[in-house]
């Protein structure tokens, strides 16, 4: 049997059903007036079952005693003729029907199980919900926006399908004081989530559930305790602008704003970028981007179209000690790097992740290199940034010096471009 | 505009400047009884998926029941003269609306995960209120607009309901839907015999 709080008893658990804005003036189950034909009402109305469980319904013929049968009735149900061995005629104007292991509602707004005269005609009909009370919800996830807002999302119990429709109601409230708050913006981030826009308070934790409901029960998830503050997202970094470095065919230059509506509040960001090149669908990450609004890229391949990203995660805001969660990445921005004539180095500040081939072992040695003269000579503005301006300008001058001798680009020698000797 | 009292040939006297715009509105309603007829047959289709078999199975035949305030074109609407046609379609077209209502709420509580039907029964409501309007701005200006004021339709809270079980619910808005779907495509009909200038 599923879990969950036990919900009315089956066969009775409808409510009323509301009043329809509309004068019936024949309703199935009424005798209309002067026609001469018979109707029927089925019993019991609209019931609610849990799956497996079984049914027992009758449909009483009214009308004209003289044409009024049971004989000849037939069941159907979702359009489907039931085995005449499920019925049974109680009397002369009343067939009964048993269903035994009834499986889950077809569709939501219920099974239509329709009793028929001999000629096929609707006399009357009754929808059945058959299903399972919720299961408890859990896996609560917020997080807020800028501060001003709070979006939840959470998954439906275990089991997820019900065969009836279950209502998702997220509740909220302050910690030691206040009332039970329901959250009013559902489906905003997916099927099982809720948005709250304003009225939260900092500084002070939040208690939050869902209750899940449905004809055959209710269930409630347990209690998430959080601050604002510890679940606070931004906007993607704006303005991200990808460039080249001067001359250098393997590294790009990207540079971004950090996030205008978070700019007011103490905050450490950290930031991701990503990139990959213009054909591929993989990226690669830069993660050990700290609280800097620019990154170069290095160890590219050279003539090559990049897409870079880049994200934000505000954490610390008023001193939370909370990871944060990361914005959504920015739009892509591309740019090109420059053509080569020969391969160029690997490695280089805010390096990818492992993989690039040009990330190779000259660039790894004379990271150690340099870290290790930090610390034991006194070179303190030997950088990453002087090596690179060397190499800008190594290759200026190996290209000058190509043209002067003539050398192509594959290393033979051609026609000399400078003044004749 | 013809001075004869009812006449809807718009093209019986040309000498009236209005009838280039008469005309031109005579066809942009009749363009729009054409587009909500085809929404209708779709309004219809849409409404009986959600409801389970054996409303979407061929042959379904459930009681036609009758609905207040409202039925279907009468077989000898017709033979009538083409303003009291057009009187009838624009008399339909404004009962239809709180119907149409009527059976979007109870959809809202049977189908709630159904947001296309109950947008599309909420635009009917809005289609048949502009296309009833146009036709009586039709008639309104060929000089055949129904005398004296109409009967509201049945307020909401003013009508008494039978507590109506979920299963005659769903019959009694395949109703509505197919008198939507009939009197839409009946004042296609009737205004396009108005645009071809047929006889009043």
């Amino acid at each position: 049997m599923p879990a969950g709080r036990p919900g009315p008893a089956a066969q009775s658990a409808r409510r009323p059903p509301p009043v329809l804005p509309l004068l019936l003036l024949c309703v199935l189950g009424a005798p209309r007036a002067g026609s001469g034909a018979h109707t029927a009402v089925i019993s019991p109305q609209d019931p609610t079952l849990l799956i497996g469980s079984s049914l027992q319904a009758t449909c009483s013929v009214h009308g004209d005693p003289t044409g009024a049968t049971a004989e000849g009735l037939y069941w159907t149900l979702n359009g489907r003729r039931l085995a005449p061995e499920l019925s049974r005629v109680l009397n002369t104007s009343t067939l009964a029907l048993v269903l035994a292991n009834l499986n889950g509602s077809r569709q939501q707004s219920g099974d239509n199980l329709v009793c028929h005269a001999r000629d096929g005609s609707i006399l009357a009909g009754s929808c059945l919900y058959v299903g399972l009370p919720p299961e408890k919800p859990f896996n609560i996830s917020c997080w807020s926006k800028n501060m001003k807002d709070l979006t939840c999302r959470w998954t439906p119990g275990a089991h997820g399908e019900t065969f009836l429709h279950t209502n998702y109601s997220l509740k909220y409230k302050l910690r030691w004081y206040g009332q039970d708050n329901t959250c009013e913006e559902y489906h905003t981030v997916g099927p099982h989530s809720c948005h709250i826009p304003k009225d939260l308070a900092l500084f002070t934790p939040y208690e939050i559930w869902v209750e899940a409901t449905n004809r055959l029960g209710s269930a409630r998830s347990d209690v998430l305790t959080l601050d604002i503050l510890d679940v606070v997202t931004t906007d993607p970094p704006p303005d991200v602008h990808v460039s080249r470095v001067g001359g250098l065919e393997d590294q790009l230059s990207v540079r971004w704003v950090s996030p205008p509506a978070l700019k007011d509040f103490l905050f450490q960001a950290k930031y991701q970028i990503r990139y990959r090149v213009e054909d591929s669908v993989d990226w690669k990450v830069v993660d050990d981007v700290s609280n800097q609004t620019s990154c170069r890229l290095a160890g590219l391949k050279p003539g090559t179209v990049y897409f870079v990203q880049v994200r934000c995660n505000p954490f610390g805001i008023y001193g939370s000690k909370k990871a944060g969660i990361w914005s959504e990445w920015s739009h892509p921005t591309a740019a090109s790097t420059p053509r080569s004539e020969r391969p160029g180095p690997g490695g280089g500040a805010c390096e990818p992740r492992g993989g690039e081939p040009s990330s190779g072992p000259v660039r790894r040695e004379l990271k150690q290199f340099l870290g290790w003269l930090k610390k034991h000579a006194y070179c303190s503005n030997l950088s990453f940034r002087l090596y690179d301006q060397w190499r800008a300008w190594m290759q200026k001058s190996h290209k000058t010096r190509n043209q002067d001798e003539g050398i192509l680009p594959s290393g033979r020698r051609g026609t000399a471009r400078g003044p004749a000797r | 505009m013809s001075r004869r009292e009812g006449s809807l040939d718009p093209q019986a006297d040309s000498s009236v400047s209005l009838l280039p715009h008469l005309e031109a509105k005579i066809r942009q309603t009749h363009s729009l009884a054409h587009l909500l007829t085809k929404y209708a047959e779709q309004l219809l289709q849409e409404y009986v998926q959600h409801q389970g078999d054996p409303f979407g199975l061929p042959g379904f035949s459930p009681p036609r029941l009758p609905v207040a305030g409202l039925s279907a074109p009468a077989p000898s609407h017709a033979g009538l003269p083409l303003p009291e046609r057009l009187r009838l379609d624009a008399a339909a077209l404004a009962a239809l609306p709180p119907l149409l209502d009527a059976v979007r709420r109870r959809q809202a509580e049977l189908n709630p995960r159904a947001p296309r039907l109950l947008r599309h029964l909420e635009d009917a409501a809005r289609q048949a209120r502009a296309l009833g309007a146009a036709v009586e701005t039709v008639l309104a200006a060929l000089g055949a607009a129904a005398r004296g004021p109409r009967p509201e339709p049945p307020a909401a809270a003013a009508v008494a309901a039978t507590a109506a079980g979920v299963f005659p619910a769903k019959v009694l808005g395949l109703r509505v839907c197919g008198l939507y779907r009939e009197w839409v495509s009946r004042t296609e009909g009737d205004l396009g015999q108005l645009v071809s200038g047929g006889p009043a």
